[in-house]
């Protein structure tokens, strides 16, 4: 009854059969139910590592094949990633994974240390906008690594972890730009340009607000797709400093991830070109 | 008036009254009397509308002064704000007391001679002087019939005298129907003019002036005790009955 | 005799109107004085003589445009959140002090029906369906609202409910609510729906509008002056069944209607700020101790001071740190040990007397 998400993006046109993998194998908490699991006669099954022993014990317990893993870090994600192309038989595979994000990321810092610290805009990334506002402090979020990667400077930086926050204090932060979670399939642009308050900051002013893409995954969190996350980010944060052809990378990254021909409309999804192509900076995005 | 009229009440298949009728017409003053577990306090809570009756009827007023034996203690108001809540029928859900209810009120403590408690917290007065207050609220209803549970059970025989006189003193203008209960028969022959004997063994109940009902016979039998009534002189040379029990097996002289 | 009793007791009589007056006074200046000073506070910086003469503004011409920051954020980030911050706290120790009173027992607080708990299943099945705006806050109410007459449905035996029956029956309702609200938690979605029902629940003003203040305010006013006007009706119902009875109460059915104002007033405060502890509780009771316990004075008092307090409370969630602290967190922090010095006071003057 439980689905991953309200929304399963261009996972499930690649492969439909993604749509009806299991979910009720846990419950909120992670704690697996062992019988749930079992009956899907997994070869191996992989758990949050660092919460415990108690979730990990009833899967190991039953006989089953457990890989643990570590999350939150671009390094424990190329970890992680590592260590499941192993598991999964296909060590061979991660290598080029793993270079490309070596590669992005490196270029990204080459071109960024130029910017100087004047240069930086303010970001402030939405964890969840609709039942209450909640954003991230620096220490520990990977989306703020990658603002700051890109060149971009946290506007939250002095929360410690993801926090609720209310609108004055954004008025207060006045975020150049905000980029909104690919969470909550509701939220889109407008949320700031109709809010009284949200509409008179400077990011909403210069419309420099973006919603997160949704391609195989989201890009807000560390995913196989990171990369194509990052080139986003910065090519709208410094437009003047990256320009990624991002439609060529996208095609090339689906092609070696996937194995699949992404089209040009698959991509206008992804990036929500509908919803955000008034956005500053986001007509470079549009296909050729 | 109030009364009952063949009224039963059965707690599973105990009859705990049966087939009961009396009345108080204006003017009257009844006592229930009898030791614990005859029914009394039932027969006061069916006269009251407390208790559901299996047969007969309740003939009562739509509000009764009632007399509790303690009254709520555990809210703290003064004892004006409990008294005018006597006044509470007459203002139905919504309604406020307004100055001419607080000035009934005042009039109702004197009346039952609690004025000088008006400002004082209800639940910092003693037993005896909780019961002028409730009795000056029972007053403030205007009801023509007062209920008392128990009044002098709770009082030592200084202050039995007093609530007497003061029963006594409600009596006198013959605008009310009293009605109390009581273990002692004195204070039927001092304050009652009729007497409703909780007989014991399934007899029913007597019913009748205290003139007739009073008498050793059956005090003896509603008791289990050797009663003798004496007659005592007064100070202006009338003659008062009291009852006396003769405890240990001794018959009084 | 009674020339001189009328003579002892006026000063009497003078000194307990004087000292109520004097304490009413005090109250309404304490809430005076947070309202504004709340709606001076917060995260962004407005100059207080700025943000004085915004509040000014906004009552003298409340339909004009508002274009800069300042007062936006004053005009409509604060001031409603503040609004319906009185409006829940004055709501929430209304609710309390008239249940305490119905209930005879100090210790009740309007959890005790279910209302909270039926409340939050029907808002945690409303985010969770991905109900929005009006309709959630209607489908939080009409749960409430269920879970009460689902108490008096099972509290009623034999045509009448005893007032223990009515609290235990509560209590099984809260329960198998809550047990519900778990499941929900349990099957919602752990990206979207899932924070929000658990944020929710803690209870906030965060996401006031005046829209959500309006959507509130008619069932807290409305349920609030209805119970206000019983407030003399309230002193009977406190009374023993009995003589509440012999005084013409028919206290079965009044008891009823308070419980169903109640619903009104907590129901309606749920929908739009969650659950929040301790106010119907703490409030209800450190009015007692300052004008006693007549529900005619205790009503008022217990208004303006949980007015206030929600208000200073939520002042601190939202302007203490950049981050919102949940209301629960504050109101437990500052009322279990108020409550637990009011409760010491209350048996050491007992005991003392």
């Amino acid at each position: 009854m439980r689905r991953p998400s309200d929304q399963v993006g261009i996972l499930s046109k690649i492969f439909p059969e993604t749509k009806d993998i299991p979910s009720d194998v846990t419950a909120p908490n992670f704690v697996p139910n062992i019988e749930a699991l079992t009956a899907t006669n997994p070869d191996l099954v992989i758990q949050w590592g660092g919460r415990g022993n108690d979730i990990v014990a009833p899967i190991t317990n039953a006989g089953l094949n457990a890989m643990l893993i570590l999350y939150g870090t671009e390094q424990l994600t190329r970890d992680y990633m590592t260590m499941t192309s192993k598991a999964i038989g296909k060590p061979e595979r991660i290598k080029e994974l793993v270079e490309w994000r070596d590669r992005v990321q490196k270029d990204i810092e080459a071109k960024a240390k130029a910017i100087p610290q004047d240069k930086k805009p303010t970001t402030l990334y939405i964890a969840r906008a609709l039942t209450e506002i909640a954003t991230t402090g620096t220490k520990g979020s990977y989306n703020a690594w990658y603002m700051e990667l890109v060149g971009g400077r946290n506007a939250s930086a002095e929360l410690n972890g993801t926090v609720t926050i209310n609108k004055e204090q954004i008025a207060q932060w006045d975020p150049e730009i905000i980029f909104l979670n690919a969470f909550e399939a509701r939220l889109n642009v407008d949320w700031v340009y109709n809010d009284p308050i949200l509409s008179l900051t400077k990011a909403a002013r210069n419309k420099r607000v973006y919603k997160m893409p949704l391609g195989g995954y989201r890009w807000d969190p560390p995913n196989q797709e990171s990369p194509l996350a990052w080139m986003w980010t910065a090519n709208v944060t410094q437009p003047d400093v990256f320009k990624y052809d991002l439609r060529a990378e996208m095609k090339t990254a689906y092609k070696t991830l996937y194995n699949y021909d992404i089209t040009d409309a698959d991509i206008d999804g992804i990036l929500w070109m509908k919803e955000q192509s008034g956005s500053a900076n986001y007509a470079q995005f549009k296909a050729k | 008036m109030i009364g009952l009229e063949g009224a039963t009440v059965r707690f599973g298949s105990r009859i705990i009254i049966e087939a009961l009728s009396f009345s108080v017409p204006v003017g009257r003053t009844l006592a229930i009397l009898g030791p614990n577990g005859r029914g009394k306090t039932t027969t006061l809570k069916a006269m009251l509308g407390f208790q559901q009756l299996d047969a007969g009827r309740r003939v009562a007023p739509d509000i009764v002064g009632y007399v509790p034996q303690t009254g709520t203690s555990n809210q703290r108001y003064r004892a004006l704000d409990v008294v005018v809540m006597g006044r509470a029928a007459h203002l139905g859900i919504f309604g406020q007391p307004g100055p001419e209810d607080f000035r009934i009120a005042r009039s109702a403590l004197e009346r039952a001679g609690a004025a000088r408690f008006t400002d004082h917290y209800f639940d910092r007065l003693s037993g005896g002087e909780r019961q002028l207050v409730l009795l000056a609220r029972a007053i403030a209803t205007g009801s023509q019939v007062l209920v008392l549970d128990e009044p002098a059970a709770a009082l030592d025989l200084h202050n039995q005298e007093r609530l007497l006189t003061l029963l006594n003193t409600l009596r006198h203008p013959r605008d009310k129907a009293i009605v109390f209960t009581t273990h002692d028969p004195n204070h039927a022959l001092s304050s009652a003019d009729d007497a409703l004997l909780m007989m014991p063994d399934g007899q029913p109940p007597l019913f009748g002036p205290v003139a007739e009902t009073i008498t050793p016979e059956h005090l003896e039998s509603l008791y289990g005790v050797p009663m003798r009534v004496v007659e005592l002189a007064g100070p202006s040379g009338e003659t008062h009955r009291a009852v006396l029990p003769a405890f240990a097996g001794i018959r009084a002289a | 005799m009674a020339a001189l009793t009328e003579d002892e007791a006026a000063p009497m009589v003078r000194s307990h109107l004087a000292r109520q007056a004097l304490v009413f006074a005090a109250l309404l200046a304490l809430f005076a004085v947070a309202f504004v000073v709340s709606l001076c506070v917060g995260r962004f910086s407005v100059p207080a003589s700025r943000a004085l003469e915004l509040i000014w503004l906004g009552v003298t011409d409340p339909w004009r445009e508002l274009t800069t920051i300042e007062e936006r954020i004053v005009l409509l980030v604060r001031a409603p959140r503040v609004v319906l911050a009185a409006l829940a706290g004055a709501g929430l120790a209304l609710s309390g002090a008239a249940l305490q009173g119905v209930f005879r027992n100090p210790l009740v607080s309007p959890d005790i029906l279910g209302i909270s708990q039926g409340a939050a299943f029907g808002g945690a099945l409303g985010i969770m369906l991905g109900i929005w705006g009006f309709p959630l806050i209607a489908m939080v109410f009409i749960s409430g609202m269920a879970a009460v007459i689902l108490v008096g449905l099972i509290a009623r035996v034999n045509g009448r409910s005893e007032t223990i029956t009515v609290i235990l029956s509560g209590l099984v309702v809260s329960s198998m609510f809550s047990a519900v609200v778990s499941l929900l938690q349990f099957v919602a979605d752990p990206n979207t729906s899932l924070p929000a029902i658990v944020y929710w629940l803690m209870g906030s003003f965060a996401t006031a509008t005046w829209e959500r203040t309006l959507i509130a305010a008619p069932g807290l006013i409305i349920g609030g002056v209805l119970l206000w006007m019983l407030r003399f009706r309230l002193n009977i119902l406190s009374l023993d069944e009995a003589e509440a009875q012999s005084l013409g109460a028919r206290t079965n059915r009044e008891r009823w209607l308070v419980f169903g104002l109640i619903a009104v007033i907590v129901g309606s405060q749920v929908a739009v700020s969650g659950i929040i502890g301790w106010i119907g509780i703490v409030i209800p009771h450190a009015s007692r101790l300052l004008v006693g316990h007549d529900h005619r004075a205790l009503l008022p008092a217990s208004v303006v001071l949980g007015a206030g307090f929600m208000v200073i409370i939520d002042t601190l969630a939202r302007t203490a740190t950049a981050a919102e602290i949940p209301l629960g967190v504050i109101t437990a922090l500052v009322g279990a040990p108020i409550f637990a010095m009011l409760l010491r006071n209350h048996y050491r003057e007992r005991n003392g007397s």
